[in-house]
């Protein structure tokens, strides 16, 4: 137990996430053959000690709902805080419209903000891949004595224009702030923060009654002189989605064993929804190379570079090479696909080929049949 | 609240024919089919019965087993009615109480437990075997038939109904006669251990029972027997389904290759009744550049570049490039690896089988018949020799036979 609350951001809807957002929004994408995007944040919290975490949703939500439930997966099913879902407040003069930025989501669960118990709070999007040490980042955050604590990484993984970059001094402390700049400038910035709840509250007043909607914008560019703004900088492995083209590069980046090491380290379990399905079956002919295979697939006909997400049908004479499966995704007999994204419950009936190429893979969007 | 039907999970049997399996578990606990160990198929069946109270009688080597089923959350039995009760023996008042002392004086001493419930009927189960069944079907047989008990049968092999206990019947399934392991068998219907019982007539049976000084307090041998003598209402219910006795390493080796048949025997992959397990969250099973898996299961936390054929893994097992893996049952976290070759095995959670040691092997004839088992934690040295049938508790040493 520590003296840190979690807030997570799970509304954000990529629009060049095409397909994969038809259902859902980001948060809720399916990702590394059995979790959602939010599992990673999730469990980064809990695994740091945090019991408390206010999951801020906005629309398209019901996917996540679906996914997250009451918590307890994550052990955040608890009486006394746990989780607790914030849908928009939507009446009275309050937003009900999309939120502009971050600053108008707090703004509108700002009664929750003020009732939070813990004295810290960590903001996070809950479309990030990555296993955060949260619990080192906030000890840096008191070590350091900083007003606000900032996760960067310095290896350039998101799209320039959806990103902000920082560039600090060597003390660590923030010095410039490139807001969605045509190429990167110095260190990307996870929009992960640390401050106490004071000041969270104070920034977000300023911003509502200033009408600035972005965090990044209103607080850490505006405010960097005035307040002590530190960076941390992440080593670990980084997966941002702001198209699909990206999606399946990251994807793809897990069947490297260094990067499943990172994201998957067995001290900090990423934890996801749990749905008891048997084990994977291979079948007599089955041939399988360098993929990444959930639980409760059939497996008959060939898989090279591929992932498969829960209950998958590949059946006999199938050919797969560099695909995304999600989760049921049936492969009549004889079919092949390359390059290519099936969503929830996708029927490929035999026969039928689909090729997509490395820089365009073909997105199929859920419960289509081909 | 009162239930109409609670069920009694005997779990409390040492399994010691299965040997280095159980040197730290009780039978129930031991790992099957990739993802499940064994008790999770009668907890299953109990919830998808629509049974929701379930007491597990717990004795030999509990802490695993316990930790296991924990608040029963896995099988939808954490519940504020009901659920799933863990039951020790314990003392009561002037210290009366003792160890279990046979499977009815288990129940005997939980009558407190089950009274509580206020229940029409109790459902005994033990924890050894592997099957689906409805229970709720057998219920209904047992209300409309009347019975004061039924007891679950399955046709056996006349050849093999001398070493059970077989339930001989008139033409409407009421039993006349039930005889133990009987030389000359009569009836190829053998019980499976599954027992419906109407509540008071149980409770009394057990009562009487404990006064007797001579019984063994024990279903088979004596609460059955004595039913029948006094008259009662004894019926059998007919199972034909997938049922294995899973008491032995070639009988639990035997059953896990059946799994591999997905569409017949215990179908793992059935929605419509689906055997319910605690796992713990591991990535997806990755399968390497010069890996080779046919006919086999697999699941999270693997990792396989070697050869994989005819086998079950379970999670976090690692099979090195160059390792093979035939005909065996690898649990939770064993490890082989470069150049090892395992066949005909079972090696038991976080054995390491080091490079280009051999395990097992594969047998010519029903001679050098045996599957070899490595048990939990144990290193088998490299390029050491485990022989067909062995039974390795300790460390195998470098080139080391075993």
């Amino acid at each position: 137990m520590n003296n840190l609350h979690g807030l997570v951001f799970a509304y954000r809807s990529n629009k060049d996430l095409r397909e994969l957002t038809q259902h859902r929004n980001t948060c809720s994408i399916p990702f590394g053959g059995r979790y959602r995007l939010v599992d990673f944040t999730l469990s980064s919290m809990v695994n740091a000690g945090i019991t408390d975490i206010g999951l801020i949703v906005h629309s398209s939500y019901q996917s996540l709902l679906d996914h997250v439930g009451s918590g307890k997966d994550w052990d955040l099913s608890r009486k006394h805080g746990g989780l607790r879902i914030l849908p928009p407040f939507g009446y009275a003069d309050v937003i009900s419209s999309d939120y502009y930025g971050r600053m108008d989501s707090l703004a509108g669960v700002r009664s929750y903000l003020e009732n939070i118990r813990q004295d810290y709070v960590i903001l996070a999007g809950g479309d990030l891949a990555a296993n955060l040490p949260i619990q080192e980042i906030y000890e840096q955050h008191l070590a350091t004595k900083a007003d606000i604590t900032t996760v960067v990484t310095c290896q350039n993984v998101g799209e320039p224009r959806s990103c902000t970059y920082l560039s600090s001094g060597p003390d660590g402390r923030v010095t410039d702030v490139f807001v969605h700049p045509k190429s990167p400038m110095g260190c990307e910035s996870l929009e992960v923060y640390i401050l106490s709840k004071q000041l969270l509250l104070s920034v977000v007043d300023h911003c509502t009654t200033h009408n600035i909607h972005s965090f990044s914008e209103g607080v850490i560019l505006a405010m960097k002189d005035r307040l002590h703004i530190h960076t941390y900088e992440f080593g670990g492995y980084v997966g941002r989605f702001h198209t699909v083209g990206a999606y399946y590069e990251h994807s793809m980046e897990l069947l490297d064993p260094a990067v499943r090491a990172s994201l998957f380290d067995p001290r900090f379990p990423i934890k996801t929804k749990d749905q008891s399905n048997p084990s994977t079956y291979y079948g007599l002919e089955a041939h399988t190379v360098d993929s990444l295979i959930a639980d409760g697939c059939k497996v008959e006909g060939e898989v090279d570079h591929c992932i498969l997400f829960r209950g998958v049908t590949v059946e006999k004479g199938a050919r797969l090479s560099h695909c995304i499966l999600f989760q049921g995704t049936h492969v009549g007999a004889g079919a092949t696909l390359q390059y290519a994204i099936t969503d929830k419950d996708v029927l490929i009936n035999p026969g039928r080929m689909l090729m997509g190429h490395e820089s365009y893979p073909i997105a199929i969007a859920k419960r289509s049949q081909v | 609240m009162k239930k109409e039907c609670v069920a009694m999970l005997l779990a409390g049997g040492q399994g010691s024919r299965l040997k280095a399996l159980t040197r730290h578990v009780a039978k129930p606990a031991v790992p099957f089919g990739g993802k499940y160990r064994i008790i999770d198929f009668p907890l299953s069946n109990c919830v998808n019965s629509g049974i929701d109270t379930v007491g597990v009688l717990t004795q030999y080597r509990p802490l695993e087993l316990n930790s296991y089923i924990g608040n029963g959350e896995p099988w939808d039995l954490d519940r504020s009615d009901g659920g799933v009760h863990i039951l020790p023996p314990y003392l009561g008042e002037n210290e009366e109480g003792s160890w279990y002392k046979g499977t009815a004086n288990a129940i005997f001493q939980n009558i407190n437990f089950i009274d509580q419930y206020d229940p029409d009927y109790v459902l005994i189960l033990s924890g050894d075997h592997i099957y689906k069944m409805d229970y709720a079907d057998m219920l209904l047989q047992h209300k409309r038939t009347g019975a004061d008990l039924t007891i679950a049968v399955q046709e056996v092999p006349i050849e093999e109904a001398s070493r059970m206990g077989i339930m001989n019947v008139d033409e409407d399934d009421k039993v006349y006669e039930f005889e133990e392991k009987p030389k000359k068998p009569k009836s190829n219907l053998a019980s499976m251990g599954i027992y419906i019982f109407s509540w008071a007539k149980l409770r009394k049976y057990l009562i009487d029972d404990e006064k007797d000084e001579k019984s063994s307090n024990d279903f088979g041998k004596n609460i059955i027997p004595t039913m029948l003598g006094k008259g009662e209402h004894l019926h059998v219910y007919r199972f034909a389904g997938y049922w294995r006795d899973v008491g032995t390493i070639d009988s639990l080796w035997d059953a896990n290759m059946d799994m591999l048949a997905t569409d017949d025997g215990v179908n793992l992959f059935d929605d419509d009744w689906p055997i319910f397990a605690r796992t713990p969250t591991q990535p997806p099973h990755y399968v390497g550049e010069d890996a080779t898996i046919v006919h086999s299961l697999l699941t999270g936390g693997c990792s396989v570049e070697g050869e994989v054929e005819h086998s079950v893994l379970f999670h976090s097992v690692t099979v090195e490039p160059g390792a093979s893996v035939k005909y065996s049952i690898l649990m939770p976290g064993a490890v082989v690896r470069s150049g090892a070759k395992v066949d005909y095995s079972i090696v038991a959670e976080d054995a390491v089988i080091e490079a280009g040691a051999v395990v097992g092997s594969k047998p010519t004839g029903a001679d050098d018949w045996g599957i070899a088992v490595v048990a939990g934690g144990v290193k088998v040295g490299k390029n050491a020799t485990v022989a067909p049938a062995a039974m390795v508790t300790k460390n195998v040493k470098e080139g080391g036979k075993a």
